[in-house]
């Protein structure tokens, strides 16, 4: 982990109140499923990091794909080209890789995009299913669709784009088709823990991605505790990506 | 030369007056890939109860203005892992371990000190900032006479140098410090977090997993720096700062204010990298104002 100063390139809306931001900075080589803290300015208020799934990352130029939330997300929605701002990362555990000619399926829902889109456009092939309240909340469309290799499907509450409905609705379907060996998916917990139960039922490995409010990021602050099978893990050192098997769902 | 050192009591000197602070640090693992851990004065490690604690529900932290809310609910191995697994590891870096540890029994307590008398641990910080079951709950760190009580308790049970850390929220402070110190502390680290909560106007919920939560970072620097000044004029034993700081210049103020080291916390969290800048800009600060010793600066608030 490196803390790095790192310059803004573009920071553009690319869905309702989601934003990409490119930066130009030298972090250490990134996987898929890691994320960055940000530091969005120097003075004490906002005081902590924002932890953010690394969307890219290469040759010093760093994809970042957030949401506006809160104070700090506000801040960093008005950041400008040539505006710094301090990285530190990459951190935590990424997503596993699969075996050669292993059917992978990616499900992405709400703000969950950024690292199923990261994991998907590094391998290049299976199924990528994206859900959202509607078509404006569905940031990187296009991208999502030129990714070699990938077929992509939505699903909207309002049926503003692809199917009306859950994109659990639309990860059902699927599975009575060809079945995956592996899911990916990050989302609400609701969400991750029914894709949890269909990848049980179908057979497949599943990897989550988990959210948590973070205090460091680094492990030593405790805040972002899942229970396991394992008792306590941090999302942000054994995690965010963890085998959805040992997760404790219900606690 | 600059010496920028420190001694706390007979069985604790420091190279430094800058200390890691105990919930900020783990038990230093992490931090080692960051630094070396050797530069610090000293380093304070998570608080440890005699038997593991899971710890609270999530959410657990929650940014505040310029500080955060904690109820991460003292999630710790347990005093017996701690010295079979962290110990070993701590003991390999040229700085003391000051281990801290709480307890919800007089027993508990003394049964941990006797405990962690042993080689590698420098110095044991008391944490009574807790609620004592065999009294209905009450904070042992609330009133003069349990305290006072429960420190010469612990002070029989362990050789090592004893660091009673206070609660900030008391009606007076000078009275506690003065009880520890009766009770027989080489010690006092001063203070805590200040119990503080977070509530969602749209869900009218309370936002941590506990509902309350304990207030750190530099919102509560002046607290704390008025704490020590305070405590400062009652006790004769050596004070450790700890609330809120984040950079040279505090560690500069809380020593005028009279403390002899400072515990750095909530910054390390934002600026895992800020222990190195905040020593070094001591001792810069040493040398431009031409003073030789830190001593030059403890307690040297000029009030008139």
């Amino acid at each position: 982990m490196k803390d790095c100063t790192a310059t803004v390139m573009s920071n553009n809306e690319v869905a309702r109140d989601t934003y990409l931001m490119v930066l130009q900075c030298d972090l250490p080589i990134a996987v898929p499923g890691q994320f960055v803290m940000v530091k969005i300015k120097s003075s004490l208020d906002p005081f902590l990091r924002r932890p953010l799934a690394i969307l890219h990352y290469e040759d010093g130029r760093l994809e970042l794909l957030y949401k506006v939330k809160g104070k700090g997300t506000t801040e960093m929605a008005g950041k400008k080209k040539g505006d710094e701002l301090s990285v530190l990362g990459p951190l935590g555990k990424g997503f596993s890789v699969p075996a050669e000619g292993e059917d992978v399926m990616y499900v992405a829902g709400g703000t969950g995009v950024p690292p199923l889109m990261a994991l998907a456009e590094h391998l290049k092939k299976g199924r990528m299913i994206v859900g959202a309240r509607s078509k404006a909340d569905i940031p990187l469309w296009e991208r999502m669709n030129k990714i070699r290799g990938v077929d992509v499907q939505a699903a909207t509450e309002d049926g503003s784009l692809g199917r009306k409905g859950l994109v659990t609705d639309v990860v059902e379907d699927e599975l009575s088709g060809t079945k995956p060996r592996v899911i990916y998916a990050c989302g609400p917990n609701p969400m991750l823990k029914k894709i949890s139960q269909q990848a049980r039922k179908a057979g497949a490995r599943c990897e989550v991605s988990l959210e948590e409010y973070m205090g460091c990021g680094f492990g030593v602050c405790s805040a972002c505790a899942v229970k396991t099978v394992a008792g306590n893990q941090r999302v942000c050192m054994q995690g965010p990506v963890f085998d959805a098997a040992l997760i404790g769902w219900d606690s | 030369m600059i010496d920028t050192s420190v001694r706390i009591t007979e069985g604790l000197s420091l190279k430094n007056p800058v200390l890691s602070a105990s919930g900020t640090f783990a038990y230093g693992e992490e931090f080692s890939e960051v630094f070396d851990l050797s530069i610090l004065g000293g380093i304070v490690t998570k608080g440890l109860s005699l038997v593991p604690k899971e710890g609270n529900p999530t959410p657990r932290v929650y940014e505040t203005a310029c500080g955060l809310i904690n109820a991460i609910g003292l999630e710790n191995v347990g005093v017996d892992a701690f010295i079979a697994e962290k110990l070993p590891f701590l003991k390999k870096f040229n700085t003391p371990v000051i281990v801290n540890f709480f307890g919800t029994t007089d027993e508990e307590y003394e049964s941990m000190a006797g405990r962690l008398d042993i080689e590698g641990v420098s110095a044991i910080e008391m944490n009574v900032s807790c609620p004592n079951v065999s009294k209905g709950g009450l904070e042992f760190g609330k009133y003069p006479d349990i305290l006072e009580r429960l420190v010469s308790k612990v002070r029989k049970a362990t050789k090592k140098s004893l660091i009673v850390k206070l609660s900030p929220m008391v009606t007076d402070i000078g009275a506690m410090a003065l009880a520890a110190q009766e009770g027989g502390a080489d010690a006092l680290t001063c203070s805590n977090t200040i119990p503080a909560m977070a509530i969602d106007e749209q869900t009218w919920r309370p936002i941590l997993g506990n509902i309350t939560g304990g207030l750190s970072g530099p919102a509560i620097k002046p607290v704390a720096l008025k704490i020590v000044w305070e405590v400062s004029r009652k006790v004769r034993i050596p004070i450790i700062a700890s609330g809120g700081a984040c950079t040279w210049q505090d560690i500069v103020q809380f020593l005028l204010a009279g403390a002899s080291a400072v515990e750095v916390g909530s910054a390390s969290l934002r600026d895992p990298f800020c222990f190195s800048s905040i020593i070094q800009g001591v001792e810069t600060y040493l040398e431009e104002k031409g003073l030789s010793s830190l001593h030059d600066l403890v307690g040297q608030l000029k009030t008139s």
